[in-house]
């Protein structure tokens, strides 16, 4: 029996939106097969969320569907079926949940396992996977999937760009990385187009392209009026409005509801109306997946008058005329130079401060612009994607930028059993002391 | 180059036992010395460019004391226990370090690594996941790229003619490993699988002409025991994992009262089998081994017409050597937090069994510590398939 917790106040009403979105995201996965149309699992960040809403592909986000059996206390029964065909805990719990599911699924001949949570996630006709300096699940779950599903195809793509060296510059190698990101988008679609009987409308493409750009752009100026003191909107909303730019980008919906968002920040901005009343320290979530099973901790320290007026987590996009973007007229190599230029546009600064790195340059960057007091990160014992290297950048960060109080906290993304409240608690309530002796230090 | 080897086990021996020995005296008498991790070393080029390679290596008997304070404990646990080892200086004599992307722990590691140590040289280099032709000419690209940077840090041009003579050498390394492995065959094997390691271990130290006479050397020598060596009947177990470079864990096996007679792990046959194609362009052959002739579980391989056609394609190679060295038992060892080996054991484990083959999976840690539960598995297996 899900162990349900009460859902942590959400400041912003486009936040208290977002479980009705993600609800209608997993329902379209089951009423796709009705309407005719393809469904694909797909995974965040891996540049094909154009190529799918072009065609009409309807995407079965697997991490979205795990993060919410975790939200809603509900995941232990997928993981343990998971377990029990010797995947192991310490293995990415999105994926493991997923696959749990999907098993389940599978012995049911393709009905709904009992009490899925909002109904489960639809059969997939295909799986969108991808190879990058990201993440292993992204290769390695659908393989693990077409165990199970041994009839549904599955492509990989390769997704890179140049990794960081402060000896070397960037800009001699991302020509390359452009046109292999370009060729293997081109695969995708070729895949896509077998899979769905369907031929790619490029002009379609071409401005769904537009249409996420314009998003990206909107959605950094809409998240940068976080500035403001008192911040208007914190990372515990930010966990939830992060749904359309994560799982719905390069559609209207996505584009409005950014808007909604903006429109309602600027509201708020008049009204002087901040998260927490008597706002005392601004944090930076310098990364981390958050536990979806714990989202009120985000409430405790708003309890203790802190926010977080920023976060690096779900931010994978940047206002795109920032990003210098060469012009080409082929919206496949737009997306490589979107992709390959995101990743790197941190290199040249980090390479002016010596000691630095890009990840340490993005966090100084927002710790400035949001004017915050402390840095949190949260380390997911079952993900080494994002949360490998976080003990590197406090250390950099402290090294390049002076002592500034960082939390590292523990726990999972999924895996509940990793989780204590009240050790955490106590935790944050240490920090919190030390961000007041910090300040009262500076008084 | 090293003269020919007389006595290649009681070198390998102390090769093992003093591991990167040779390495650190060739740094003192002026070579310029480079480290790797994992199978995707590009040791060819390294050898071209006139440095000593050495594949780092980690130690099962030493806790991990210095690494947790820099490198989180959800990362591999071979990487940390390597990390650790160069942090407390057993390779203070490397010049630098090229590290290939294997997995998220060596890709999320490497800025660590490159942080704490403060080599004079780093590279990270960036191998895709796939296996398509935009992938083999992107590789190829990265593998250049490798090059320069390679040619800048030493100050030594890298030609297609070095590159091509570095390719004859370690194949004819290759050959000779692919030799000594030959002598598992009989029953008994004529060489045990703790002699195995240490030969293995001991040539990943050292420069490619000097693996290749120690290997040839040890071969010969066993070679000579073929009439005079006892049998002793035993399950015949091949072992299944990655970064296993320690003999702690086969002497348990034998222990045990097995033959260890194959392996698929990350310092034997996988460095071993798939030579590099002789051709006009080294770096295209270069590509094309490290991507499409060395099965990694960390690369995608999916392009069979059907799941049994991917199945073989990314297992079939495990299968064919189980069935040449007459393997009857197969244990496959996962480190915990590997997400590449641990999505696959459901399916390699299916895999083999399906082909008569009995699999014990473990997940365990890189440590000692935790062998007398190793054992304890692995007794009640052999006794289970006696």
């Amino acid at each position: 029996m899900a162990d349900e917790k009460k859902p942590r106040t959400l400041a912003t009403e486009a936040a208290a939106r977002i479980p009705k979105i993600a609800r209608a995201n997993i329902t379209a996965t089951v009423k796709a097969k009705e309407e005719g149309k393809k469904v694909a699992y797909a995974f965040i960040v891996c540049g094909v969320d154009e190529i799918m809403r072009a065609m009409d592909i309807v995407p079965a986000w697997g991490e979205s569907f795990s993060g919410i059996c975790a939200a809603k206390r509900d995941a232990e029964k997928y993981l343990q079926k998971a377990e029990a065909e010797n995947f192991s805990r310490s293995l990415c719990t999105y994926a493991t949940c997923n696959l749990g599911f999907d098993m389940w699924r599978e012995e049911l001949g393709g009905q709904m396992p009992p009490d899925a949570p909002w109904g489960g996630m639809g059969r997939p006709d295909m799986v969108l996977g991808s190879g990058q300096q990201l993440c292993d699940p992204r290769y390695k779950w659908p393989q693990a999937m077409q165990h199970y599903l041994t009839d549904v195809p599955v492509f990989v793509g390769g997704l890179y760009y140049p990794p960081w060296d402060p000896n070397m510059d960037q800009k001699e190698q991302e020509k390359f990385y452009v046109k292999y990101a370009t060729e293997e988008l081109r695969a995708c679609v070729r895949f896509c187009e077998k899979v769905t009987g369907k031929k790619m409308d490029w002009d379609r493409y071409a401005a769904v392209v537009d249409l996420s750009d314009r998003t990206w752009n909107l959605f950094i100026e809409t998240y940068e009026l976080r500035k403001a003191v008192p911040c208007p909107m914190d990372t515990g909303d930010a966990m939830n409005t992060m749904v359309p730019i994560s799982f719905m980008l390069g559609t209207q919906e996505c584009y409005d509801f950014y808007q909604a968002l903006n429109d309602e920040l600027k509201a708020k901005l008049a009204r002087k109306q901040g998260v927490v009343e008597n706002e005392k320290y601004r944090l930076l979530w310098g990364a981390g997946l958050p536990s979806w099973f714990a989202l009120a901790d985000f409430q405790y320290f708003n309890d203790k008058g802190a926010v977080f007026p920023v976060e690096t987590t779900y931010r994978c996009s940047e206002a795109v005329y920032r990003l210098d973007l060469p012009k080409t007229d082929d919206p496949v190599e737009h997306i490589a130079w979107r992709w390959v230029r995101f990743w790197n546009h941190w290199y040249d600064k980090a390479r002016m401060r010596p000691g630095s790195m890009p990840e340490v340059e993005r966090l100084i960057e927002y710790i400035e612009d949001y004017k915050c007091d402390g840095v949190v990160f949260h380390s997911a014992f079952s993900c080494r994607s994002w949360h490998a290297g976080i003990m590197l950048q406090s250390e950099v960060l402290r090294r390049v930028y002076g002592d500034i109080p960082i939390l590292i906290m523990e726990g999972d993304i999924v895996d509940i059993s990793s989780y204590n409240e009240v050790d955490t608690h106590n935790r944050i309530d240490a920090f919190v002391e030390a961000l007041e002796a910090r300040k009262s230090g500076r008084n | 180059m090293a003269q020919a080897e007389t006595n290649g086990l009681a070198r390998a021996e102390q090769y093992y036992g003093e591991y990167g020995s040779r390495a650190r005296a060739l740094k003192a008498s002026g070579s310029k010395v480079i480290g790797y991790l994992t199978a995707l070393g590009p040791v060819e080029i390294l050898t071209a460019a006139g440095v000593v390679p050495v594949r780092l290596k980690g130690n099962v008997f030493e806790p991990i004391t210095r690494a947790d304070a820099h490198m989180e404990t959800i990362v591999c646990p071979f990487i940390r226990n390597v990390f650790d080892a160069a942090l407390k200086g057993k390779y203070d004599f490397l010049d630098g370090m090229v590290m290939p992307h294997q997995c998220d722990s060596t890709d999320k590691t490497s800025n660590v690594w490159g942080y704490n140590l403060k080599l004079p040289y780093w590279h990270f280099l960036n191998v895709p996941h796939l296996t398509d032709d935009p992938s083999l000419e992107f590789f190829r690209s990265v593998l250049a790229y490798f090059v320069t940077s390679l040619e800048r840090f030493t100050g030594t041009k890298i030609t297609d003619a070095g590159l091509a003579r570095a390719v004859q050498k370690h194949n004819e390394n290759r050959q000779a490993m692919r030799d000594l492995y030959g002598l598992r065959k009989t029953d008994p094997p004529l060489i045990s699988g703790v002699e195995m390691m240490k030969v293995l271990v001991a040539a990943m130290s050292l420069p490619v002409d000097e693996s290749i006479a120690l290997v040839k050397s040890v071969t010969e020598e066993v070679r000579k025991r073929k009439e005079a060596t006892g049998g002793r009947p035993g399950a015949r177990v091949m072992l299944v994992g990655d970064q296993i470079d320690d003999a702690a864990l086969v002497q348990v096996i034998e222990d045990a009262g097995a033959h260890l007679v194959m392996d698929y792990l990350s310092l034997g046959s996988k460095m071993y089998w798939g030579d590099v194609d002789v051709t006009p362009d080294p770096l295209g052959a270069l590509a094309e081994r490290y991507l499409r002739k060395l099965k990694l579980p960390t690369t995608y391989i999916g392009s069979g017409a059907n799941y049994e056609e991917n199945l073989d394609a990314r297992f079939g190679h495990i299968k064919r050597l189980a069935e040449e060295f007459r393997v009857n038992a197969v244990i496959l060892f996962v480190y915990k937090y590997c997400d590449p080996y641990g999505f696959e054991v459901p399916a390699l484990k299916s895999f083999i069994e399906k082909a008569g083959v009995p699999v014990l999976y473990l997940e365990d840690e890189y440590s000692a510590s935790t062998l007398p539960r190793v054992k304890t598995r692995i007794e009640a297996f052999l006794e289970m398939i006696a």
